[in-house]
């Protein structure tokens, strides 16, 4: 706790964890709530763009001459001649992770890569525009899957890329060999997970306007705004100060959106040309085709137990499908490898990964940034082990889990841990069930996950998260945050922090968000950072206002120095005398007098320091989902489901409830629906009739308990509740189906026929075993 | 192709409008008109982001000519508060949190609005099917359920004095 | 992008016919368009004139009696079928079929005539109605005629309609005693199109034997498939589970399936075989009861 925080353990709460209406619903739910969709500005043109269709090709020639004479095109720009061709990524700390043009100057590397931009009076002569436009290409030998392109003599993809190895990763603790000397049985298994899209409500998005003074505005559909403004300025070579980056409501965002992407950099790089400001909104097709995606990753995992369930070593290595360009995808590759052990203590622990590019569609960080994959891989082989010992997998999982105050070596306290508390909720849950009818099963997954990351290969100078409040002489507060709502309700998390920490009524608070002009630089929405790191900024400098307001209070009181004051939904009182004191208004009036008319202002700011290699703080969860499965068709279906999940003091009721039902038919999808095959680099379902996802008829219920822990790094001892639900369900189902059939799934998304042709075989087999 | 002069009656104002005969109803409603609280999200009548209720039905509005749309009454999202005070719906929403990017949110007003003018009495099952048209990526859609299932039970029910 | 075009809206079924004729191949119809408008904005259909029959009320009708059977007009929607009693009462199957076809949204706009006349081997009602042993009625500037619906249907998104022709009416004729009725698509998520699709009509006499059985494929071919080897297991028999079991093997056998990224041609047959065996008993279930 800061030296800021007074303490009233026996006052509840007035704000934090109570039903308060999400702070930007009127705007959405009368239509008023404008995205960056919907921005339309005076002499706006609208952007279109041409896309490689071949996986892997030299750019020779771009002939433009005829779309330029079409009437209504103002331009057409291509990456060799508009841009300077700088590589970016977001991992700006290792050069040579920043691989990526956006807009190539010599060659492409992926169907549905950006080649040229158009900007045209219409959307529809934009379009015409791209068939007249004439790109020569020279093909090139182009590979699809990780297992090929590491292949001696695979194309190489990025020059200087031996075996087309992007990124590796590695983490070690324990003596693993030694370990596994101990274990007395020992299992391994491989196993392929899906890609996924994020498929947000809205498509990437953005609208640019450069103006003759060098100035650069940016609307767009974005996670991080800050991201953004010092990723263009570094591309178009500019001043960050002379970019400013402005998120109206964002329609989504999952993961996908704090990249730079396509719509952002060809929209900047046509109005550089025409001086108008210039819009591109991705069509859903293109929004699957050419903005990245989870990533697909080869799993070996070698596990050693003790007979009565102890757990010795692990040793996992993963070949994940990169794709054409590093991107996120270097972070998931190292958060995939460190969740595979959660919420387990491992005497010995090794995970190599390798991130190999492939001429696809490039894969990045998507809600639970690798954990879901790691989690269908662990969970569902620890439920094997389980049952090959004969052991109860819920105690088998207790005894090996986390708790307070456990050490992973090397790499995190756990500060908070409610995983035990998990296990008993969900046994009362299963209990309650009963026996279940014959065509259904219950499947267990148990995870953990990070609330933010505590790395900056983005290479920011700035505090990782900074808040600025400033309170008007009419009581209410504005309350300045780079943190990006993206739809979690993160505005109105903050809202709710501060008007507690402050002691205000959350009406009276006023949240600025999206405009990096005006706001704070923060790293954004990604890693389900927010509510620990700028909670904690706003709690800070809510409580630096509040100290600086009670200076004035105090002076007035005439006090005996042992008793305090405090501020509760505008009324600032004495403690121990309640009734007494005065409104908010009357002393903010007196304070802002006394500041010589100037508005008190608090200022807080948060950046994680030695908190390991990961994150300051883990949210832990065990999930159990009740699934009922055609043993003719194989067909799925989700009947219930128990989320037992610790995050700490939840600040957002009804947000917590929204991300836990939202990320629950996201996690599933992943586990049973949202197929996304590749053939020779193609997508072949880049639409909403072909890529299946969990509707309101599919959606079981999303039951919820909660465990309650203080975790001394957050705000109020809050942890993430958003991401880390992503993470169990794939696993879960997994476990369901084994359960009912005994049948072991090592794909995802796992579909009915593949559970008929697994039926099949096993009855083979037995019969072939029945002779024998 | 000659372009037609079209009466829409939006929200219950009359919008005169000169269009080429292949403007879908959400282009006029959203480029045309200038109400962008109908989205789009696909082009696959997949999405159901741009439903609107043309006379009293939950329909499409990204697979309906505009020129189709004459003498009909259509409503949007703007068009459920009447005088600033919201819907029964839209207040169902506030309370349950059924909206967090808020992008699919008018497309699911719509079809919820018009499923409870239609429905009394409505079953669980049928109040998820009155969404089913309606992809949300953020909610799980279990809280818009329960937003029209308070809805059905008359919480929003005018007291009359 | 749509091709531009020039919007036509006949006030009568006689004018559309006349801008048909007039038209011929220039032109396409229009009615609901929930399927008709996404092919157009791929660009996979152009033409320079649009007929607009959405207007066109007096095609939009439901009529029933127990002598001629039902006639639904081609512009009613298919929200209107799904909620009409008189289907509901006489062929249930019908209304079951309409409560999954797409989503209300579609179902509201959509009509029977221009689902059918678009002739996507997925669709919903083509089976159903084949299965029912409807007929069409076709209506251009020179007159009318009927065919049944099975011949109706030619090739992948193709029917045996003239250019200047439009579909005016589906007619089903009346049920029957003892006959019943059975539809299932199978899907990953419910109300969305069916992978393969399984529609099985089957009459008993006052012995329990099974006189007739029409059992209809849906997207297991280009057009809906009669699986008449699976009906030749039936016709002529006390149906039993065995029989039900030997006519989802002949029924996959008549089946001409792809393989698509949705399943296997294999996986598909074994789908149907499936769901045959369980349509023709839950058809036979409602004969044989009471």
């Amino acid at each position: 706790m800061n030296k800021y925080t007074v303490i009233n353990p026996h006052e509840p709460f007035r704000v934090l964890n109570t039903h308060v209406h999400n702070i930007d619903g009127i705007a959405k739910v009368t239509g008023r709530a404008t995205y960056t969709f919907d921005v339309k500005l005076p002499g706006m043109l609208y952007g279109k763009i041409l896309r490689s269709p071949y996986p892997h090709a030299k750019i020779i020639k771009i002939d433009a001459s005829k779309a330029l004479a079409l009437p209504g095109v103002l331009a057409v720009v291509n990456g060799k001649d508009d841009t300077l061709g700088i590589k970016q990524g977001i991992w700006r700390r290792y050069n040579d992770l920043c691989d990526e043009q956006v807009l190539p100057v010599d060659k492409v590397r992926y169907i549905g890569e950006p080649v040229a931009a158009v900007a045209a009076v219409t959307e529809e002569i934009a379009e015409k525009a791209l068939d007249l436009i004439d790109v020569e290409y020279e093909e090139l030998p182009a590979t699809f899957e990780p297992l090929d392109a590491i292949k001696k003599d695979a194309p190489e993809i990025h020059e200087g890329f031996e075996r087309n190895i992007n990124v590796t990763r590695h983490i070690e603790w324990g003596e693993v060999e030694e370990a596994f000397e101990e274990a007395e049985y020992i299992r391994e298994d491989w196993f392929k997970c899906g890609g996924q899209a994020h498929m947000c409500m809205e498509t990437r998005a953005a609208v640019a306007s450069y103006t003759p003074d060098g100035k650069m505005t940016v609307w767009t559909s974005t996670q991080s705004a800050y991201y953004h403004q010092a990723l263009l300025a570094g591309v178009l070579g500019l001043r960050e100060g002379n970019v400013r980056v402005l998120a109206p409501y964002v329609g989504g965002g999952f993961g996908g959106k704090f990249e730079l992407d396509g719509a952002q950099f060809c929209a900047c790089i046509l109005s550089m040309k025409v001086r108008k400001p210039v819009k591109i909104i991705f069509t859903r097709e293109e929004d699957f085709i050419a903005s990245k995606r989870r990533t697909p990753m080869f799993y070996y995992t070698r596990t050693g137990v003790k007979k009565d369930g102890t757990f010795c070593a692990r040793e996992a290595k993963v070949f994940t499908n990169g794709g054409a360009y590093t991107g996120m995808g270097a972070t998931a590759l190292y958060l995939t490898g460190f969740f595979h052990s959660f919420p387990y203590r491992w005497k010995g622990y090794r995970y190599d990964g390798y991130r190999v590019y492939t001429n696809t569609l490039p894969s990045t960080s998507m809600r639970g940034f690798g954990a879901p994959q790691a989690m269908w891989c662990s969970e569902q082989q620890i439920e094997w082990i389980a049952a090959d010992l004969g052991l109860d997998p819920i105690e088998m999982r207790r005894k090996n889990s986390h708790h307070e105050g456990y050490v992973v070596p090397g790499q995190a306290t756990i500060a908070s841990c409610g995983i035990d508390q998990c296990y008993d909720e969900i046994k009362t849950w299963i209990k309650s069930k009963g026996k279940l009818p014959k065509n259904r099963s219950i499947g267990l997954s148990a995870c953990g996950f990070m609330s933010g990351g505590i790395f900056n290969w983005f290479d920011t100078p700035y505090s990782f998260s900074s808040a600025v409040v400033t309170v008007n002489n009419d009581g209410t507060v504005e309350l300045h945050v780079g943190a990006q709502d993206i739809g979690q309700g993160s505005n109105t998390t903050m809202a709710i922090i501060c008007a507690e920490a402050l002691g205000v009524k959350i009406e009276d608070v006023k949240v600025h968000s999206g405009d990096t002009d005006h706001c704070p630089a923060d790293l954004g929405a990604w890693g389900s950072r927010q509510t620990l790191m700028t909670g904690n900024a706003v709690k800070m400098a809510s409580e630096d206002a509040k100290k600086q307001l009670l200076e004035f209070a105090y002076a007035q009181s005439g006090l005996n120095i042992v008793y305090d004051l405090d501020i509760k939904e505008g009324w600032v009182h004495a403690i121990a005398r309640p009734e007494r004191g005065e409104t908010f208004e009357a002393l903010v009036k007196r304070a802002t007098r006394g500041k010589d008319g100037q508005r008190i202002v608090g200022r807080g700011y948060y950046t994680p320091h030695r908190k390991g290699m990961i994150s300051p703080a883990y949210s832990y969860m065990l999930q159990g989902v009740e699934v009922e499965i055609d043993d003719e068709t194989g067909k799925i279906k989700l009947i219930d489901s128990m989320t037992a999940h610790d995050c700490g003091q939840p600040i957002n009721h009804l947000g917590l409830i929204g991300q836990l039902e939202g990320a629950f038919s996201m996690a599933a999808g992943y586990g049973y629906l949202e197929y996304m095959p590749f053939e020779d680099g193609k997508m072949m379902n880049p639409n909403l009739v072909d890529y299946k996802m969990v509707r309101s008829t599919d959606m079981p219920p999303a039951n919820i308990a909660e465990i309650d822990t203080y975790e001394p790094e957050g705000p109020y001892g809050a942890k993430e509740a958003g991401e880390g639900l992503t993470n169990p369900t794939a696993a879960a189902i997994g476990n369901a189906i084994y359960h009912r059939f005994g049948i072991q799934m090592k794909e995802c998304p796992v579909r009915p026929e593949m559970i008929v042709n697994a039926l099949k075989e096993k009855a083979a087999a037995e019969k072939e075993g029945k002779k024998k | 192709m000659e372009k037609k002069l079209i009466t829409l009656t939006v929200n219950d104002i009359e919008y005169e409008l000169y269009i080429n005969p292949k403007t879908l109803l959400v282009e006029a409603i959203r480029d045309h008109i200038g109400l962008t609280g109908t989205k789009r999200g696909c082009e696959t009548v997949s999405c159901g982001a741009c439903t609107v209720m043309i006379d009293d039905m939950a329909i499409k509005s990204c697979s309906v000519l505009a020129v189709q749309a004459e003498g009909r009454r259509i409503i949007t999202a703007e068009g459920l508060e009447k005088n600033g005070v919201l819907a029964p719906i839209q207040k169902a929403f506030l309370d349950e949190g059924s909206y967090q990017c808020g992008f699919c949110t008018s497309g699911m007003l719509m079809s919820s609005e018009a499923f409870l003018k239609e429905t009394k009495n409505p079953t669980e099952e049928q109040m998820k099917e009155a969404i089913e048209g309606n992809i949300c990526r953020c909610t799980g859609y279990n809280s818009i359920v329960r937003a029209i299932a308070a809805v059905a039970k008359g919480k929003y029910a005018e007291v009359k004095s | 992008m749509i091709h531009d075009f020039t919007y036509l809206k006949p006030g009568s079924v006689k004018e559309a016919l006349a801008m048909l004729a007039d038209h011929a191949d220039e032109c396409k119809v229009i009615c609901g368009g929930q399927s008709l408008l996404i092919v157009m904005r791929q660009g996979l259909v152009a033409v320079d004139y649009l007929i607009d029959l959405k207007g066109l009320n007096e095609l939009s009708y439901i009529k029933y009696d127990d002598k001629e059977g039902l006639k639904l007009g081609a512009t009613t929607t298919h929200r209107i079928i799904e909620k009409s009693n008189v289907v509901k009462k006489n062929y249930p199957v019908l209304t079951a079929m309409e409560e999954k076809l797409a989503s209300i949204q579609v179902r509201n706009w959509g009509t029977i005539g221009g689902n059918l006349a678009h002739a996507d081997a997925a669709g919903d009602p083509a089976p159903v109605l084949i299965s029912l042993g409807a007929k069409v009625k076709l209506g251009s500037k020179k007159g009318d005629r009927v065919m049944s619906l099975e011949e109706f249907y030619t090739d992948l998104f193709e029917t045996a309609m003239e250019h200047d022709e439009i579909v005016l009416e589906v007619q089903v004729p009346p049920a029957p005693p003892k006959t019943g009725s059975a539809y299932q698509k199978f899907n990953l998520i419910e109300n969305d199109q069916g992978i393969v699709a399984v529609a099985a009509t089957v009459t008993a006499d006052k012995g329990g034997v099974c006189t007739d059985a029409k059992i209809v494929l849906g997207n297991a071919g280009v057009t809906p498939i009669r699986a008449k080897s699976a009906e030749k297991v039936l016709i002529g028999k006390k149906l039993t589970d065995k029989l039900f079991a030997e006519a989802g093997e002949a029924a996959a056998g008549d089946a001409d399936p792809v393989s698509d990224i949705h399943s296997s041609a294999d996986f598909r047959r074994h789908l149907i075989k499936v769901l045959t065996k369980r349509m023709v008993k839950k058809a036979w279930d409602q004969a044989t009861k009471g």
